[in-house]
């Protein structure tokens, strides 16, 4: 038994090898950190011999730091804002992207092309805040440019900080906007390394463009949109922290759709401060994530093995 | 070349281990901290002062010539660390939480949270340091600062000795007041802003009448356990009876006021979205905002802003926890010199020289003398800008050039004027209805802004913003801080 | 050009109808990115008073270089965090593809016994994080990096996003055929990497190295809490300072004290946006750079089935 187990190390050294820097990476950096995740269990106090004594000597409580996650109608909401926003964001984020993606490696002039993709790539740039303040000119109730062009047309200025309705618009739109040109670059990239020479034979066989994108480049980019979707329903509980909190401007009559998981957790402990409680929240969106993780890529296993994860 | 590629491999693998090794040899305790146990004439005990702020650029040559001087007078040294206003909450909790050696730290209601932490467990109890080496600070602070100050009966921290109470005042711009010769006589109340706001938003169509941002909460005689939330006891109480404010008519008639103002068109359409009324008083299109006063504070803000500002109360001076809790210099648990730090702040808080070295530098390098007890800022001062009001005691500091001589006796006499909230001193302890205050909160940061700032009608909002509260578990919250102040006023109101 | 095409006849080419939309998609899309980030330029160069008056305008009333001259008052503070960005962005930038790029050769191979498994170990740390404590505590404590430039380095060195992109990259365009040829020749794991499949990964390495340098360019969270020298201060960090220091006043805006004091001090709007434009502008660059390699493996050809 334990001289198949050295067998098969050797055999594969080369390889540990290469693992070998990455692996110790993660453990001091991803794994060792994770004794934190205990705090979720206690009341968690400060000691003066550090934090492993905090630690373990914390009052314990069980799963009552959870509660506050399940207990409120605000639960729904921000559960089911998480969610759906998520899911939103991964189905059309992808949609986008690889249509962006498409279109940029089709375009002839190859330096309009470039240019284009530099240009994609700005909004990445500016940090959530700044966003927030740019959204604001725009929409603004007395000074937006939105409310301006409304007036112009003869429409009623509308309180868009004040209306629900429109946000989930606004913000998915704001979302894809700010990655898009980002998460493009990924199948772009993925193009170019297609083999030039099939689409020389599907021409030669008379396929137009589109047969070509259709038959060729899509089934091409499936594992990198397969890998992409499952890596992104891992986080399927978290949200974009800054998006939700920043670009609404923290407007109260927006919480129905603007309250996620992330933003409840960081308002409702700006008075206690109860470190545990928000290990908690980690904690929580970070096992949802985990199962839906390892049943999607169960079922994308049974399908094609090649394709998943792991 | 595979070669040189498997050693790649090999090096990164070689550099964290070798991190490691370096890592555990330098890591843990490799502090300049002598250990020096109670009275010998042995090296100086270095105190390391943690402190919020912009970090200066001199910060760390004053420290020396301050060192100088406390080695002289308590054989110790001071090394000061900043740390910026908008990263000091979050950093000072992971440094805290980590256990990394400290002695003085800056705390306050809402900028790395005194009572929070003191609960925690972040500070040392100080009471017995406070009689044995801090007599200076007894005798020279307001008793007022020392009592207010305690959380569960004890002392945590020093307050700094500044303005004492709380007062509102409504704040004018004082262009617009002679533009269209407006009286500010008879206003006090919220109501009687009504004709001037009229006034002016008749007149000025550019301007906004009642600035406001979405922090704001009208004027009511209340004191709230907790900022900003609904719990609250009433003034003049007699019988410590925790309510809802949004069910008290003060907040009812004050709310409807707001409304008003608001529907007219006196408040910004925005108030409730936006943070700080920043840009209003820069440009100076606005009429009336509410404020925080101190003494000579109405200099400081035309300073600050450019045009004349003239204020008028709104409320009477109440010294309130939150009043007391503005600036708190602790000391930390694992601190290894707690009473060398006590003699420090005993020091800091006592003596003119070390305060107004910590305070404005070296004398000849960042000020100059121009009087006994006036000084005048050089070329080099902003090099060494510090917040005065985290770094102790403020009365004994020298005054500007433009300061009356009167300075720190008007804020004595300020600081007499005011009246102690009956739960000063008391300070709600929250774990045992941890969940509900998370669920409150959330309540809170959706409807409070909107109500408060005039936004939304309160006779159709108010029972739908109740209604959540108690679904959220305000009651039981109440039930919970009724009985511990029940409990409280029984030990200390006898 | 299209002279040239017609004669070639170019499979490739897109016809001239599809071209111009395709062209009007990407114009419309890249305008929209474009446009915030103009404003933010004229921001910069707008008066402060017109600002707090007239609100962001496209054509501010007043133009002024007041911004720019209070940023670079700071002057050798602004330099020293451009090195210090710089700096860490290159060296972390090539240890990442160093490290990364092995991993994820690893794990993409079928012949690796452990593979799934090194998979799920990468992936695991995606999506469980143990908290601010505790990293701050092995990065100060056990690994004594403490204030020094190596904490911006290491803890953004490996990514598990990074690793299975990649991993994806070689399973696509690296066949297996190639991998057999070369062990037919004899050479040993890492000269098969190193020979043959790096040439053809091409794509896949720039695209992880681009995402590389931005990560580590915008990032401030490392320095905030581990460094406490103003000598190494990168520069996202400065202006997150500014920002967040900005919010804490506006929260505390009750305490007079407070508020007078700091935000006498505190720079304007403007002054903010100036400091968004010169720490994004050089990265800009970064895109062009790694664009170059997006292009088709180099002996693919070489391959008949």
């Amino acid at each position: 038994m334990a001289g198949s187990f050295f067998r098969n190390l050797i055999r594969n050294r080369a390889m540990l090898l290469m693992v070998l820097p990455g692996a110790v990476w993660f453990l001091f950096f991803s794994y060792m950190p994770l004794i934190g995740t205990i705090a979720a269990f206690k009341e968690y106090r400060f000691s003066r011999q550090g934090f492993w004594y905090s630690l373990t000597h914390s009052k314990n409580v069980g799963w009552d730091n959870f509660k506050y996650l399940f207990n409120t109608d605000a639960a729904y909401t921000i559960t089911r804002n998480t969610l759906l926003y998520n899911i939103a964001f991964i189905f059309l984020g992808l949609v986008f992207s690889v249509a962006l993606a498409i279109i940029l490696s089709e375009i002839v002039n190859k330096r309009m092309a470039k240019l284009y993709q530099t240009g994609m790539f700005l909004p990445y740039f500016l940090s959530w805040v700044i966003v927030g303040y740019f959204a604001f000119s725009f929409l603004s109730m007395d000074r937006g440019l939105l409310n301006h062009t409304l007036e112009s047309f003869g429409i009623d200025s509308i309180q868009w900080y004040n209306e629900p309705k429109y946000w989930p618009f606004i913000l998915i739109f704001v979302s894809l906007w700010k990655s898009a040109g980002y998460n493009s670059v990924v199948y772009l990239a993925s193009i170019m390394g297609i083999d030039k020479s099939l689409y020389e034979a599907a021409m030669i066989d008379g396929a137009n463009k589109w047969q070509q994108i259709r038959n060729i480049t899509l089934p091409l980019l499936k594992p990198i949109i397969i890998i992409m979707t499952l890596l992104a329903v891992g986080r399927i509980f978290y949200a974009d922290f800054g998006l939700f909190y920043n670009v609404p401007r923290d407007s109260g009559t927006l919480y129905s759709v603007t309250n996620v998981i992330d933003t409840y957790v960081y308002r409702g402990l700006k008075t206690t401060g109860e470190i545990g409680m928000s290990t908690a929240a980690g904690l929580y969106q970070s096992v949802v994530g985990f199962i839906l993780v390892m049943v999607s890529n169960f079922i994308v296993r049974k399908i094609d093995k090649d394709s998943a994860l792991f | 070349m595979g070669k040189s590629t498997k050693s790649f491999g090999l090096l990164s693998a070689a550099l964290l281990s070798f991190s490691l090794v370096l890592g555990g040899c330098g890591g843990g305790n490799g502090n300049g901290n002598a250990a020096d146990s109670g009275g010998g004439s042995e090296k100086p005990v270095e105190l390391i002062w943690y402190t919020i702020g912009t970090p200066q650029k001199d910060v760390d040559t004053v420290m020396e010539k301050v060192s100088e001087y406390t080695k002289e007078k308590i054989n110790a040294t001071v090394k000061m660390k900043m740390i910026d206003w908008g990263d000091y909450q979050q950093k000072m909790q992971v440094l805290v939480a980590s256990g990394e050696p400290m002695d003085i730290i800056f705390t306050s209601a809402g900028g790395f949270d005194y009572v929070q932490n003191a609960r925690k467990g972040a500070f040392l109890q100080i009471d017995d340091l406070l009689q044995k080496y801090g007599k200076g600070i007894i005798d020279t602070i307001d008793p007022a600062f020392l009592s207010g100050s305690k959380v569960d009966g004890h002392n945590y921290g020093i307050p700094a000795n500044k303005e004492l109470p709380q007062q509102d005042v409504w704040r004018f711009n004082k262009n617009l007041l002679d533009k269209y010769n407006l009286d500010i006589s008879n206003v006090r109340s919220l109501e009687s802003l009504e004709p001037l706001l009229k006034t002016i938003k008749e007149k000025e169509p550019n301007v906004t009448p009642f600035g406001l941002d979405k922090n704001h909460v009208p004027t009511v005689p209340y004191d709230f356990l907790i900022t900003n939330m609904p719990m609250a006891v009433k003034l003049d109480t007699t019988d410590y009876k925790v309510v809802n404010i949004l069910e008290t008519d003060e907040m009812k008639k004050a709310l409807r006021t707001m409304h008003k103002y608001y529907k007219a068109g006196y408040i910004s359409p925005e108030a409730a979205t936006v943070g700080s009324t920043n840009d209003l008083t820069k440009s100076g299109n606005w009429l009336v905002d509410r404020a925080q006063t101190q003494p000579l504070a109405e200099n400081l803000w035309a300073a600050a802003y450019g045009y004349p500002v003239v204020s008028t109360p709104a409320s009477d001076p109440i010294i309130t926890n939150a009043s007391v809790q503005g600036s708190i210099m602790a000391i930390s648990a694992n601190s290894e010199h707690p009473e060398k730090a006590m003699e420090f702040l005993n020091l800091l808080n006592t003596d003119p020289v070390l305060r107004n070295m910590v305070d404005s530098g070296i004398e000849g390098v960042h000020y100059e003398k121009i009087g006994e007890n006036r000084i005048r800022n050089l070329e080099a001062a902003k090099n060494y800008d510090m917040p005065s009001y985290s770094l102790g005691n403020n009365m004994i500091l020298y005054l500007n050039e433009n300061d009356p001589d009167d300075k720190w006796e008007q804020f004595k006499a300020f600081n007499a004027k005011g009246v102690p909230s009956p739960i000063l001193g008391f300070n709600f302890d929250s774990t045992k209805v941890a969940t509900e205050m998370a669920a409150i909160q959330n309540v809170k940061e959706q409807y409070w802004s909107s109500l408060m700032t005039g936004t939304v009608d309160p006779d159709e909002y108010l029972p739908i913003a109740i209604e959540k509260f108690k679904a959220a578990g305000l009651d039981k919250v109440i039930a919970e801080a009724q009985a511990q102040l029940d409990a409280w006023v029984a030990e200390n109101k006898k | 050009m299209f002279s040239k095409t017609k004669k070639k006849r170019d499979f490739h080419h897109l016809s001239p109808g599809w071209n111009f939309i395709f062209h009007a998609v990407a114009l419309f899309f890249a305008v929209l990115c474009v446009f915030p980030f103009l404003f933010v330029v004229i921001i910069s160069f707008t008066d402060e008073k017109t600002l707090a008056t007239n609100g962001y305008r496209i054509f501010p009333e007043k133009w002024s270089l007041e911004a720019y001259r209070y940023v670079f008052q700071t002057g050798d503070m602004l330099l020293k965090s451009y090195g210090v960005t710089i700096l860490v962005t290159v060296a972390g930038t090539l240890l990442s593809l160093v490290m990364i790029s092995l991993y994820a050769y690893a794990v993409s191979r079928k012949s690796f016994a452990y593979r799934r498994f090194f998979s799920l170990f990468a992936i695991f740390t995606m999506l469980f994080n143990g908290g601010m404590i505790p990293t701050y505590i092995i990065v100060t404590q056990v690994l004594g990096l403490k204030d020094s430039l190596w904490a911006l380095i290491w803890p953004l060195a490996m990514n598990a996003f990074y690793v299975m992109i990649l991993r994806t990259f070689y399973m696509t365009s690296v066949p297996d055929a190639i991998i057999e040829s070369g062990k037919i020749d004899g050479a040993g794991e890492f000269k098969i990497f190193y020979r043959l499949v790096l040439p053809l990964s091409l794509p896949g390495l720039a695209t992880i190295g681009l995402f590389s340098t931005l990560g580590y360019w915008n990032d401030w969270f490392n320095a905030l809490l581990y460094i406490d020298d103003p000598d190494k201060v990168p520069l996202q960090s400065m202006l997150m300072r500014i920002e967040s220091s900005m919010a804490f006043i506006q929260q505390n805006s009750a305490n007079s004290s407070i508020s007078l004091e700091v935000l006498q001090n505190m720079p304007q709007d403007t002054a903010r946006m100036a400091m968004v434009v010169l720490a994004t502008v050089p990265i800009i660059f970064a895109y062009p750079f790694f664009q170059r390699y997006f292009v088709q493996g180099l002996t693919v050809g070489s391959v008949k089935e």
